[in-house]
């Protein structure tokens, strides 16, 4: 957390994962560049750049979708999505690479401007063996320069999170355009069922990654709530650990219990920062703190501590037998409510 | 209860021992995906041609000028021998707009003898040459022969229309649908059109379009750039090329992989 904003505030784990990610960017150029002189010696630094950064980004965007899905099913990933937006710029300057050396090998030069060249050198836009790949290939960089230019905190907070959240799923279309783009591009051309076998494993693994993450949730939303006089009888004390929460769904809302020293507190489950699971934090000095980037906020009564501003909804909690009770109608964020004891 | 590891970045110390243990095996699971993909993605390339692009030398040739219909300098190899270098212009254009100062002194320069510095395009058997700067090409005090046409009949081939600057060394693959927009750019900055051919038993050849009057064409054919099209025209020799005039509207396109791959 933090006041004022600061192009990367760096610790030690930020250093190491950077340090991680452009050693293995070097090391796929270096190999890429290795084989294909060895076995293809025929080819022209122009064509390496182009194919070995564009392949790249591919294989790095396989990574960054599966980094999502793995933090949900297993909070010991959620480390690596702390840092995971430089992972996406780190992606993006591959993909741009890829992209501007294209533009400028395919379309400058010549007779008309090169962006005007991109969507009409090639009309066969009703054709789909004939498609011009490349458009689809320039609407994707587009989509990932929106999402590297906004990725820090400072556009985060301005945006607000609903907005940044919606314009960062943009990756799903992003990663959609680019399968579109290389399957309609240069798989039309360098067939070989290795690198279509190795794009059609990757769709199925990060598939199957989100599908596991979903269904985990929905058992998550699936825990038993019962109406009594407008309250909704959520669970036991025992059934929360320590100084953790237990997520109910109420309506379309997601409320987090905590049980801490002796207390109990509800506040809205989704964090003002990125939208983490406030559920699946823990009370640190006193403080829920998101999974995610450790945002805090109170749990009596949902404001992030002074001197920062963050707020989220608080819910009141009847205790009757150790039996929880939740009255579903969100008090205003940073509504302060006495905690219950027990 | 195990105690459940809880990292908090600004913690110092909140990275637990299983959470470690775990980012390790990711770290290197990663690592591993990312070698498989550069190895897969550089070793399945399809092998490029041994086709040259001398950007960084350049090369001083002179020739006998003539636009049949594309310029062309007649360059002598051996007694009796001669090339017919096609010349191109800078980036994807035509040469004719770095032959405007000379033709300011001479009205037509068909014929003349030129002395051209530029970069060398060769592969299987044919040379081009990008002129870069309009002073490179000098006009000599002489004149010289220009090739004859032979006229060879109607025929019909299968193949794809290239753009010769990228196909004969510019680009790797300069062919084909990773090509296509690139050649049409070229193709439609003036540079002619070519049509890449290979017989049954793989052999090469190429030939140079133009429309039934044996004029440059360029616009007409952008849209069948770069895709397998059987097309039907009148041939013509002209030493080391051949001259095919075709009408468009006779260019069918195949719904088959190039033979030109």
């Amino acid at each position: 957390m933090a006041l004022d904003y600061k192009l990367v505030i760096w610790n030690s784990f930020k250093k190491q994962y950077d340090k991680i990610i452009a050693v293995s960017m070097l090391l796929y150029i270096v190999v890429f560049a290795i084989v294909t002189f060895t076995f293809n010696p025929e080819s022209s630094i122009e064509t390496l750049i182009i194919r070995a950064f564009g392949s790249l980004a591919i294989v790095m965007l396989h990574i960054i979708l599966a980094i999502g899905p793995l933090s949900r099913l297993n909070d010991q990933f959620l480390p690596i999505l702390y840092n995971r937006r430089h992972l996406g710029v780190s992606m993006f300057f591959a993909a741009l690479v890829h992209g501007g050396f294209s533009m400028f090998q395919f379309h400058a030069l010549g007779d008309v401007h090169p962006i005007y060249s991109l969507f009409a050198s090639n009309m066969d836009y009703n054709s789909l063996i004939n498609f011009p790949f490349q458009v689809l290939g320039f609407l994707a960089l587009l989509i990932l320069f929106a999402m590297a230019a906004t990725s820090h905190d400072f556009f985060l907070a301005n945006l607000s999170a609903r907005v940044w959240k919606r314009l960062h799923m943009l990756v799903y279309v992003a990663y959609v355009l680019i399968i579109a783009h290389v399957f309609l591009g240069t798989f039309q051309q360098e067939t070989s069922p290795f690198t279509i076998g190795f794009l059609i494993l990757g769709f199925i693994t990060i598939s199957g990654l989100h599908l596991a993450a979903a269904f985990k949730e929905r058992k998550t939303d699936s825990n038993k709530t019962e109406e009594d006089e407008g309250w909704i009888k959520v669970c036991t004390v025992d059934e929360i650990e320590n100084d953790r929460a237990k997520v109910f769904k109420l309506a379309n809302d997601r409320v987090a219990i905590f049980k801490y020293d002796g207390k109990l507190a509800a506040i809205h489950n989704v964090c003002k920062h990125q939208g983490g699971p406030l559920g699946e934090g823990k009370i640190i000095d006193g403080c829920v703190t998101c999974p995610w980037h450790g945002y805090q906020y109170l749990p009596n009564n949902g404001q992030s501590p002074p001197p920062y501003t963050e707020k989220v909804a608080t819910y009141q909690l009847r205790l009757k037998d150790a039996i929880i009770y939740i009255n579903p109608n969100a008090l205003e964020e940073g509504t302060e409510v006495e905690p219950v004891y027990f | 209860m195990a105690k459940k590891e809880f990292y908090v970045s600004y913690v110092e110390g909140s990275l637990g021992t299983k959470t470690k243990v775990t980012l390790k095996r990711f770290v290197w699971i990663c690592l591993g995906f990312t070698i498989a993909g550069a190895f897969l993605f550089s070793f399945f390339q399809k092998p490029f041609k041994n086709s040259t692009f001398e950007l960084t030398n350049t090369t001083n040739i002179t020739g006998t000028f003539h636009q049949s219909p594309y310029p062309m300098l007649r360059v002598k190899v051996a007694e009796g021998t001669y090339k017919n270098i096609v010349l191109l212009g800078f980036g994807k254009s035509s040469a004719n707009p770095y032959l405007d100062n000379l033709l300011a002194q001479e009205k037509d320069l068909h014929g003349k003898i030129l002395s051209i510095s530029g970069n060398l395009i060769y592969y299987n058997g044919k040379t081009l040459l990008q002129i870069t700067d309009a002073e490179k090409v000098k006009l000599e005090d002489q004149n010289g022969k220009v090739p004859k046409k032979e006229f060879l009949g109607e025929m019909v081939f299968e193949g794809e229309i290239i753009d010769p600057k990228c196909y004969f060394g510019v680009m790797k693959p300069g062919f084909g649908k990773i090509h296509r927009s690139c050649a049409v750019r070229c193709i439609s900055g003036g540079i002619p059109p070519v049509l890449a051919t290979t017989d049954k038993n793989s052999i090469a050849e190429y030939y140079l379009l133009t429309d039934l009057q044996g004029k440059p064409i360029n616009d007409e054919v952008l849209s069948f750039i770069g895709k397998p099209s059987e097309i039907k025209g009148i041939v013509d020799k002209l030493e080391d090329w051949y001259i095919l005039k075709i009408d468009p509207k006779n260019i069918l396109i195949l719904n088959k992989n190039s033979s030109i791959y």
